[in-house]
């Protein structure tokens, strides 16, 4: 949906007095000066390259600019505007992204939508790989978030902490969590002894918190060796590392005839083994590493020169901010980062669902008149599914 | 705390800068080994290189400390006049082998030693029933990353507040590759002193005596097919299906690394959904390094396509190979047999 003129100066507007109100929260990342900045206009034009030396730098930036989404190297250079080949590349905050749309939710089937781009025919739930009414396959597909798919989101950070703590010993002042803004959460991890890891183990990394490439073998059992002689390598749920996360998930396990509650988790382990094969239980163990393992985005991790978008701004797609995590397990995106204010707003709303924000529902709406709160206005006109009637 | 290492010690492990250092002491210059006293010594250095060479391999055997240790620089000079790199990466991997061998027989708190001296390593000795050392995750995963087989992988691996668990002979193989670096560095940055008339009758008869080079031309790809994860794009693009980002970037990259035309890249294209040929050109040029940042871009490993989820291995026609780019290629490598024997095949 291509944004009309009027609704792009409003959104401008709107963030640019955010930005004015809220100067004194806008904090610059650490090392500031050893990182590059970029920004997306609302009329989607990209700029990179750009460096700033103060908070107040930044401040004037946000104000006079009020762009679409700010972001910040992870990486720290020696000249960070000069162009990529040039710039000297010193290391990379270790950088995580997590989500919804890559985690599997039943909730999805209930406010994802596509819409076919030839005919605009739409329905709910996963996009099909062609339209069944025109066979096109130029498909655009509408997530939308729930408090649902948002808490799975909320966990698998939980998950990943847990990875960089325990795994990594990485100290918990190093590790910082943030909701992204729209529909996930950024964990990044500064000023660790991992800054100067090159592409390849960050792809260790990546595959080690993801459990991708993850052998049988390394779990002790082997095929075609005797129980006595794998015995002893079995892991126990006491021991470090994902060893000690299958043996936990064992332990917990159940498997419908084992009733030996008082024997080891290594007796289980081979007692299952016994009865489902190796093939079977090569799947089981897939299964496992699948759901003890976080769905981060690959790309993002291992990209050392990754721009990421910068904490306390607004993004521009919704309105929300990218706002720090202190407490994650009690803090609720939908409540905690909508952070604009309550300003009634006349809006036409080409279509919505029923959504959540902010502890109130709206929609759903079709092709409508409607006057609602700024928050909610804009989170609209972000997705580019309503139009600005009257403005303030 | 300062590590001290005995004389044997520097017989075995004479790439040390200890074993350095003792020379230093000896007060010795390439001219003195003119004299008959050092005949000995020579004949080891021509031994080590000559062993090097043909067997891939260096005798451990110590006869007396000294012979070892005067002998190690003087062969890193010989084989560095023979000016051949090749002869160069040979004989390091040959002294790292020797050196592997010894590693093999030591107490851990001189492998430990070796480690923090040699190239500035933390190792931790632990008490545990599988394992010997922990080392930090930094530390292990700079080196790790060079291998392929799946136990060095870092999920296969126990892992636990930032150290990695190893075992003994695991640790001396990540040394090893180490060994090896230092002594080809060490050659690489030599520079050769005027060398005295017996020594060049050596470095003659050596150079005289040498293998064939392996030839260097790779074959010419035309494959008869494409690896796995390449037809999986392929599909994907043909049946007009959405193909992930790196996808894309796999296709483009595989097809202009075996050769193919910017052009006939793009005509891969056009079926895919949303397809601009101006934003399909660009980035393809871009990935072919003549626009942007003029960088041409490898095709990716099949260690980073494991990653993205984009590997669909054939166990036997995708076996050896570690990059897409090798698939249907007939190994090359001169002599191949035999370095694999003692290199084995998880180091790339």
């Amino acid at each position: 949906m291509i944004m009309d003129d009027k609704t792009i100066e409003f959104l401008k507007q709107t963030f640019r007095e955010f930005y004015y109100k809220n100067s004194s929260k806008i904090t610059a990342p650490i090392r500031m000066n050893e990182r590059e900045f970029g920004y997306m206009s609302f009329n989607k034009v990209m700029v990179r390259h750009l460096s700033f030396r103060t908070d107040g730098e930044l401040r004037v930036f946000l104000i006079r600019e009020s762009p679409h989404s700010v972001y910040y190297s992870c990486a720290y250079y020696y000249e960070p505007t000069l162009p990529m080949g040039e710039k000297g590349w010193k290391g990379a905050d270790l950088i995580f992204d997590i989500d919804a749309d890559s985690i599997p939710t039943r909730c999805k089937d209930e406010h994802d939508i596509w819409v076919c781009k030839d005919c605009k025919f739409m329905d709910k739930g996963k996009r099909p790989e062609t339209c069944p009414k025109c066979a096109s396959t130029r498909i655009e597909e509408e997530s939308w978030f729930c408090p649902l798919c948002l808490n799975a989101t909320k966990n698998e950070a939980i998950k990943l902490v847990d990875f960089l703590l325990e795994d990594f010993g990485i100290p918990k002042d190093k590790i910082k969590v943030y909701f992204s803004g729209s529909r996930g959460y950024h964990v990044t991890v500064e000023e660790s002894s991992l800054e100067g890891l090159d592409q390849l183990a960050r792809n260790e990394i990546s595959d080690y918190i993801s459990g991708t490439g993850f052998s049988i073998e390394s779990l002790g059992i082997s095929k075609g060796a005797s129980y006595d002689d794998m015995y002893g390598f079995l892991p126990l749920a006491n021991e470090p590392g994902w060893r000690g996360r299958i043996a936990s998930f064992f332990t917990e396990f159940e498997f419908e005839s084992y009733e030996l509650i008082d024997k080891d988790v290594r007796d289980k382990i081979l007692y299952i083994y016994g009865k489902i094969g190796y093939k079977s239980f090569e799947e089981l163990i897939k299964k496992i590493v699948n759901d003890l393992g976080v769905k981060i985005d690959v790309m993002v991790t291992t990209d050392i020169h990754r721009i990421f978008r910068l904490p306390n701004t607004l993004h521009g797609n919704t309105g929300m901010l990218k706002k720090k995590c202190d407490d994650l397990t009690s803090f609720d995106p939908l409540i905690d980062a909508v952070v604009l204010s309550d300003e009634p707003v006349k809006l036409f709303v080409y279509r919505a669902p029923k959504f959540n924000l902010k502890g109130d529902f709206f929609g759903p709406y079709h092709s409508e008149e409607v006057t609602l709160p700024l928050m909610v206005a804009v989170y609209l006109l972000g997705k580019g599914l309503a139009k600005v009637i009257n403005s303030y | 705390m300062e590590i001290e290492f005995g004389l044997e010690d520097l017989a075995k492990y004479p790439f040390l800068k200890e074993a350095g250092d003792y020379i230093k002491c000896l007060s010795l210059s390439i001219d003195d080994l003119k004299q008959e006293d050092y005949q000995r010594v020579l004949e080891r250095a021509k031994h080590r290189v000559i062993e090097a060479i043909q067997k891939n391999f260096i005798s451990t055997e110590i006869e007396e400390p000294n012979l070892e240790i005067l002998s190690f620089p003087l062969a890193l000079i010989i084989v560095k006049a023979i000016g051949i790199d090749y002869f160069m990466h040979r004989y390091s991997l040959a002294e790292s082998l020797r050196a592997e061998k010894l590693l093999e027989k030591e107490k851990k708190i001189i492998i430990s030693n070796i480690f923090k001296s040699a190239f500035n390593v933390n190792t931790i000795i632990i008490e545990h029933d599988f394992f010997d050392f922990k080392m930090s995750l930094i530390d292990y995963l700079l080196r790790a990353t060079h291998f392929h087989k799946p136990e060095w992988k870092l999920v296969n691996r126990v892992v636990e507040k930032g150290f990695v668990y190893v075992k003994t002979h695991e640790l001396i193989r990540l040394m090893r590759e180490e060994i090896r670096k230092i002594i080809y560095e060490r050659m690489k940055s030599l520079s050769l002193p005027k060398i005295p008339e017996n020594i060049k009758e050596i470095i003659d008869e050596i150079s005289k005596a040498l293998p064939s080079l392996p030839s260097k031309e790779l074959q010419k790809t035309t494959p008869e097919m494409f690896p796995p994860c390449v037809m999986h794009v392929l599909d994907l693009l043909q049946k007009g299906q959405n193909v992930p980002h790196y996808g894309r970037f796999l296709l483009t990259s595989y097809l202009l690394g075996i050769g193919k035309s910017i052009d006939e890249v793009i005509n891969i294209y056009p079926k895919a959904p949303d397809f601009s040929e101006r934003l399909t050109r660009y980035q393809v040029e871009h990935i072919a390094g003549i626009r942007g940042g003029r960088k041409r871009y490898k095709t990716p490993s099949c260690r980073t396509l494991i990653t993205h989820g984009l590997c669909f291995k054939d166990e036997t026609l995708c076996d050896k190979i570690k990059n897409p780019i090798q698939f249907g290629r007939k190994p090359v490598i001169f002599k191949k047999k035999k370095i694999d024997e003692h290199n084995s095949d998880d180091y790339g």
